[in-house]
């Protein structure tokens, strides 16, 4: 026996009433594909299940002034297939598509992606190169939060299915100049944990020579996705040249040291991750009609 | 548990049931509706073969709970056509060969099918991208995406696919649509675990907690007094001999462990319960008191004199020689000798159907649906233990989903026998996708020695290896797996002097058996490398070296056997460097 109680609301403000009533017995699922298996494997006990998954108010993926707004129960496959996410954060329809299979894409959710705090989920890597934050309710109201700060262990999300809901992720659109990459290496094709997946998210001049400022996240390698942040810092201001991304590749391996696990030795992680970051700056740049000079 | 209401509307049809809130939506399909068409083969949404169209997406029905379909609409593979008319994807299957064991199929043709309703006019690409959650571990999947671009193409308008597949009266030489064909892409074939009878019972196996150790004590009270538990057997209730083994002389495994346990798959007490739930449960009240032992879990420490003992006989099960000619002679004559060790790993075999079974004891008749690829040895291994005339057991073998090898040894079915027989109830077995890993059994992960010479002009003269086969905790089909070994030590190749060790070695590692080519495998690994490094030494090309020393009519192969009608080899291999273009 899994659950005892079932519930299908229909709106927010019906969840935030049963997981008041339930105090802290209940929890919400949203597409279900992880939380199935970590309640058959006993890793998660629960006396009830919210489901989430008829609220139409938390499906969409929409423009909004200088903003995208994403409503948390939008699915993988929906964020793949996005015209607009294609065309202004490609890097995150990218990284939805590779999520699982089609069956899990079909079924599983942005929201319940992020909640579920696998730090290489690729969505949460595309979402925090494109700096994207988290709206959240609950019996305290409502409250923003960076994507890098939902971690707070491994495997431990800073929400608590069981309390509150995250209902939508908004991130500045990228503008003119401005561009993002997806890069990810498995063992297969599908149904595999990315061995490494990096995204990338960038600004040039007009000239489209010189970086004016960059973003770059990367997974697995901590409890959360990790922020290449003295990399970032080195970029900045450099010109777009074979010598800046030599010496980018340089920082990074220093900054970001990868460890042997299951999925892959630290040796190819470091060499990979050198390759990602120049495949990844060379994207972008080159969506935006720029080159590398050499 | 107070059950909930749900209304779904499944291949056109509208449903409304009582049931529990955390049925999962494929056991709300297959034992509610009773809709077995759509399968289960891992439970974890990794294998596809569960897929159904929700709203007409593929989704995985395993990681669904049912009451995510409340309202919705659902499509399973009964759903697309029926035998007497099948929608074109059904045929195209069919007609180019997608359906092998067909386990996989119904999933497969749901993932295909929710593609071409979006798109008929797919690339390869598309297709690959759209089954991309669907494993298959027959057809290696281009058949599948032939007959998926067929049927959009007929979809289309444009060409139909042919069928009947049958050409003619001359089925010699013809293609043929295979007899158990249309039950498979239909969903109405069935499979062992797709088998209900009223008032059937559901047993479990409780396995061992270490890979090697003594048994001390098993506690099964608690179990018993659990509600809706039927019975708890140990070793103590076989009425036989409590021995299985698929070769007549080594019979080493027992059906249920009693005074010692060797691997981990080792099965120590047997549930049966009312429902799979509540043996599960009864299985956590079990309480083995193990005495751990060291183990050995390689050859190389399985063969030191001082190793733990897996059985008491020893580690080593087999030593097979292969001695023939002159070795010192033939590598006197070598011009070039190479040399070198190898190593390979465990495989599993991962038929996308688990292990199941369901027995039935009715009017002195023990009678057992299972998956088997050899129903008469189950058949006989069920008589011996359970103390029946052979003549009172009947095997049916079910529509088996993929076995390669590995549904010839024993699995679950004495003991779902046993189950039956004791309680009088139908009751059946079915394996997890974790408990098929844990215990069935691997190709053989092998260690190898090799030297091999060669004249100047590329005829080889002399081989000599030393191979030695990680059987795991019990013998299952080692011996024959390494004496196949010795007698193609170098595959095609003729040599007329060779001196072959195999040795089939016990561990405590998983058992390993019977898989596709038997022993053959492994050594290729070995042999075709160095045979490019002796081509390489002497300055011949990888094909040329392979013709000169390929089988051809009259070749002597290791046992001595003249090889006189149908030796295909050169004709294959000429094929192959054709296609491929390598000249190296
Ligand atoms: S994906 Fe559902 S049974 Fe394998
Ligand atoms: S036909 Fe696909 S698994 Fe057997």
């Amino acid at each position: 026996m899994y659950w005892e109680n079932y519930y299908l609301p229909e709106t927010v403000d019906e969840v935030l009433k049963h997981l008041k009533d339930s105090n802290g017995n209940t929890r919400i699922m949203a597409g279900g594909t992880d939380l199935m298996i970590l309640v058959r494997k006993g890793m998660v006990k629960t006396q009830g299940i919210i489901d989430i998954g008829n609220i139409k108010e938390l499906k969409y993926i929409r423009e909004e002034g200088k903003y995208i707004k994403i409503g948390a129960l939008t699915t993988h496959s929906q964020l793949a297939e996005s015209a607009l996410l294609k065309k202004k954060a490609r890097v995150l329809a990218l990284a939805a598509g590779c999520v699982g299979s089609p069956q899990i894409r079909n079924a599983g959710t942005i929201g319940g992606n992020i909640v579920n705090a696998h730090s290489a989920a690729d969505t949460a890597i595309a979402l925090t190169a494109l700096n994207a934050q988290a709206r959240i309710k609950g019996p305290e109201g409502e409250k923003e939060k960076p994507l890098s700060e939902l971690y707070t262990g491994v495997g431990k999300s800073f929400v608590d299915p069981t309390k509150e809901i995250i209902t939508e992720f908004v991130f500045e659109t990228p503008g003119e100049n401005e561009s993002t990459a997806f890069m990810r290496h498995a063992k297969r094709k599908a149904l595999a944990l990315p061995i490494l997946n990096l995204g990338v998210w960038l600004k040039t001049n007009s000239g489209k020579n010189i970086l004016e400022d960059v973003r770059i996240a990367v997974g697995p390698m901590d409890y959360k996705p990790l922020r290449a942040v003295e990399t970032e810092n080195m970029l900045k201001g450099q010109p777009l040249t074979e010598k800046t991304l030599k010496s980018a590749q340089e920082t990074i391996i220093k900054e970001i040291k990868p460890r042997d696990s299951f999925q892959g030795r630290a040796a190819y992680k470091t060499d990979m991750v050198k390759v990602f970051l120049a495949r990844a700056i060379v994207e972008a740049v080159g969506d935006l009609g720029g080159r590398i000079d050499g | 548990m107070v059950k909930k209401t749900i209304n779904l509307n499944v291949n056109g049809k509208q449903y409304e049931l009582e049931v529990e809130p955390d049925i999962k939506l494929v056991d709300l399909i297959r034992e509610k509706i009773g809709l077995t068409g759509t399968k289960i083969g891992c439970n974890n949404g990794e294998c596809g073969a569960c897929t159904i169209l929700l709203e007409g997406e593929p989704v995985a029905s395993c990681m669904m709970p049912a009451f995510k379909a409340h309202g919705k609409n659902i499509i399973t593979v009964e759903g697309l056509g029926t035998a007497q008319n099948l929608h074109p994807l059904q045929k195209a299957f069919l007609a180019y060969g997608a359906v092998q064991c067909g386990f996989c199929t119904p999933g497969m043709l749901m993932s295909a099918k929710a593609l071409l309703d979006k798109n008929l006019t797919p690339t390869e690409q598309d297709i690959r991208q759209s089954i991309s959650g669907n494993l298959c571990r027959c057809t290696g999947y281009k058949k599948i995406v032939d007959a998926i671009l067929a049927a959009a193409a007929e979809l289309r308008g444009e060409h139909e696919v042919k069928w009947p597949v049958t050409t003619g009266e001359d089925v010699v030489g013809s293609s043929v649509t295979r007899v158990d064909g249309i039950p498979k892409v239909t969903g109405e074939s069935k499979f062992a675990n797709d088998y209900y009878f009223p008032n059937m019972a559901y047993a479990q196996a409780l396995r061992s907690a270490h890979p090697h150790a003594l048994i001390k004590n098993i506690d099964i009270e608690k179990a018993q007094a659990l509600a809706g538990v039927l019975g708890v057997y140990t070793s103590k209730d076989i009425p036989g001999p409590n021995i299985v083994g698929i070769m007549p002389h080594i019979k080493d495994t027992p059906v249920l462990a009693g005074d010692k346990v060797r691997h981990y798959g080792d099965a120590v007490a047997l549930v049966v319960a009312e429902s799979a739930e509540i043996a599960e449960e009864a299985l956590r009240m079990i309480n083995v008191d193990y005495e751990p032992l060291p183990g050995v879990f390689s050859v190389e420490d399985a063969i030191k004199e001082d190793a733990p003992k897996v059985h008491e006989g020893g580690n080593m099960l087999l030593h097979r020689k292969m001695y023939r000619g002159d070795i010192e002679k033939g590598f006197s004559e070598a011009a070039v000798i190479v040399e070198d060790n190898f190593k390979t790993r465990m495989n599993e075999h991962a038929y996308i159907e688990p292990e199941a079974g369901v027995a039935l004891y009715e009017g002195g008749i023990l009678k057992v649906y299972t998956i088997t690829q050899g129903a008469h040895y189950h058949r006989g291994e069920i008589a011996v233990n359970l103390k029946l005339p052979v003549s009172k057991v009947r095997v049916i073998q079910t529509t088996t989903g993929g076995g390669f090898g590995g549904k010839i040894d024993v699995s679950l079915q004495v003991l779902v026998a046993l189950a039956a027989f004791k309680t009088g109830r139908p009751v059946k077995m079915a394996y997890s996708r974790e408990e098929s890993m844990i215990t069935s059994t691997k190709r053989h992960p092998y260690y190898m020695h090799y030297k091999i010479g060669a004249r100047s002009d590329g005829k080889l003269t002399a081989v000599q290896a030393e191979i030695y086969g990680d059987t795991g905790a019990y013998g299952s089909h080692g011996p024959g797996v390494l004496t196949r070994t010795a007698a193609s030590i170098v595959g095609p190749y003729e040599v007329d002097n060779l001196k072959v060790d195999a040795y089939c070695v016990y561990t405590n590692n998983p058992v390993a058996g019977a898989m596709r080519a038997f022993g053959s495998p492994q050594a290729s690994i070995a042999y075709e490398a160095l045979m490019d490094e002796l081509a390489q030494k002497l300055g011949i090309s990888a094909v040329e070296i392979r013709r000169i020393n390929g089988y051809k009519k009259g070749s002597v192969i290791p046992t001595g056997q003249v090889l006189t009608d149908g030796v295909g080899f050169m004709e294959t291999f000429e094929r192959v460097v054709e296609k491929s273009g390598f000249n190296r």
